[in-house]
């Protein structure tokens, strides 16, 4: 019997070269998707990436597995249709903070609410990037390089992880785009969860904040375990910098859909079967 | 017992090595790829010459690592003294429109980190095979760096850069 070889990182690779800019914190949440990929040894055949809108919304095409490159914001309701329709699927979302907290804002809060099994990447540079560099709803409020807000948007900028905590997302980590291999990590074990597992990544776009090259003496690692209490983690969450990496809350609850009860399994197949030609 | 222990840090040495050197071919010949598509040519030509360079080095830790047997480790296993690998190009270190004297002056930084990592680890090192396979590693690495700083120093009008993104007025003004 012929051992298979082990898939490495670039194997799950598709080939298309991304458009990125260089030093586009993207192509690390690309590679760490990548190098959990072959960590968990991923059945490329029985995994789908969807996306929205947007620069980071390109990255299903980059890895070979399935792909649905969506509607602007509709990224976290396919992949939630998709992984209930075919739960022995491995189903990640990905997107910006563009595209899932601004005209996905509304998906973003009930696929936390819903906790259907699956794995939410946003790439969050606190920026509209392929629209050439205005106001997200991460922006900081002072930020004024856009002509659009040239005083700075004057809003302050949402919290991802307290919406996702207060919107009852049960696995919360944040990932930072210059430690791509704690990223894959984080990716890996969100994979696993059983739950709808929100990896937020700070993702820098040097091109339009070139300022977020100070990103990496501002990120710090989280070294205590997992918050479980959700009292705790609001704390947290309302009260941190927001450069805290690793995973920081955990705590399981039921998926949705419910699991049927075998019986009504059983009344349905015969139900079904009733229609066979 | 003492052979054992000496091809245990032998083969965890060389293991890193050689995630090493990948990562740095990676690195490069995705930074060649994507400063070739934003047609910053002589930048992308740097970055895939330095890509080669890191492959003739993997190849050459690969030949050494092929009598070992290597500990398998997940990417986020590995020992470094920062978040990636020594001779890994950081993301935010480039930009579109850097100079080819930018890039060089990068690369040799990544060339200096991984000096420094394979001197360490001969320091370190209890047993002598390891301490003599990573000092000939950082002998390799003080070399291309002394080629690097060559080139940065023949280098003429090749060191401006505009990192302003010069965009499209969105609205009239």
């Amino acid at each position: 019997m012929t051992k298979a070889i082990p898939l490495k990182a670039k194997d799950y690779k598709s080939g298309v070269k991304p458009i990125w800019c260089p030093g586009c914190g993207h192509f690390s949440v690309f590679n760490a998707i990548t190098k959990a990929m072959a960590a968990l040894a991923i059945d490329r055949d029985d995994t789908v990436m969807v996306s929205g809108i947007g620069c980071s919304s390109r990255l299903p095409a980059y890895v070979d597995s399935y792909g649905f490159h969506g509607v602007h914001g509709r990224g976290l309701a396919i992949a939630q249709g998709l992984k209930v329709a075919r739960p022995d699927l491995t189903v990640l979302a990905l997107g910006g903070d563009g595209d899932g907290f601004s005209i996905g804002g509304n998906h973003f809060i009930h696929a936390c609410r819903r906790n259907v099994d699956m794995t939410y990447i946003a790439m969050d540079n606190e920026v509209f990037g392929m629209t050439k560099g205005q106001a997200s709803p991460t922006t900081p409020m002072e930020w004024d390089h856009s002509k659009l807000t040239p005083h700075g948007s004057g809003v302050r900028p949402f919290k991802p992880a307290a919406l996702a905590l207060a919107s009852g997302a049960p696995w919360i980590a944040r990932g930072y785009s210059g430690n791509p291999n704690q990223m894959a990590k984080l990716i890996a074990e969100a994979v696993e969860f059983p739950g709808f597992a929100f990896v937020h990544v700070m993702s820098q776009c040097i091109t339009f904040c070139p300022e977020q090259t100070d990103w990496k003496s501002i990120v710090h690692e989280r070294e205590e375990p997992a918050l479980v209490d959700a009292d705790d983690a609001a704390k947290l969450f309302l009260h941190e910098d927001g450069f805290q990496t690793g995973l920081l809350y955990r705590q399981e609850r039921p998926t949705w859909p419910p699991t049927a009860p075998q019986e009504e399994d059983d009344a349905l197949a015969a139900l079904a079967a009733s229609f066979a030609v | 017992m003492a052979t054992e222990a000496a091809d245990k840090e032998l083969a965890t040495f060389l293991a890193h090595s050689v995630e090493l050197e990948s990562e740095a071919l990676e690195r490069y010949q995705e930074l060649a790829e994507s400063m070739a598509q934003h047609h910053n040519d002589d930048v992308a030509k740097f970055f895939l010459r330095m890509a080669r360079e890191a492959d003739h080095h993997l190849t050459e830790v690969r030949e050494i690592a092929a009598e070992c047997d290597l500990p398998e480790l997940k990417p986020w296993e590995f020992n470094w003294p920062e978040a990636e690998p020594p001779e890994t190009a950081s993301y935010e270190a480039v930009h579109y429109r850097m100079s080819l004297r930018e890039a060089m002056t990068l690369a040799l930084g990544n060339e200096r980190s991984a000096q420094s990592y394979y001197a360490q680890a001969a320091g370190w090192a209890k047993h002598p095979e390891t301490e003599k396979v990573a000092q000939r590693f950082a002998d390799e690495e003080s070399a291309h760096a002394a080629e690097l700083e060559t080139m940065i120093s023949e280098l003429v009008g090749k060191g401006e850069f505009h990192r302003v993104e010069d965009d499209d007025p969105h609205m009239p003004e």
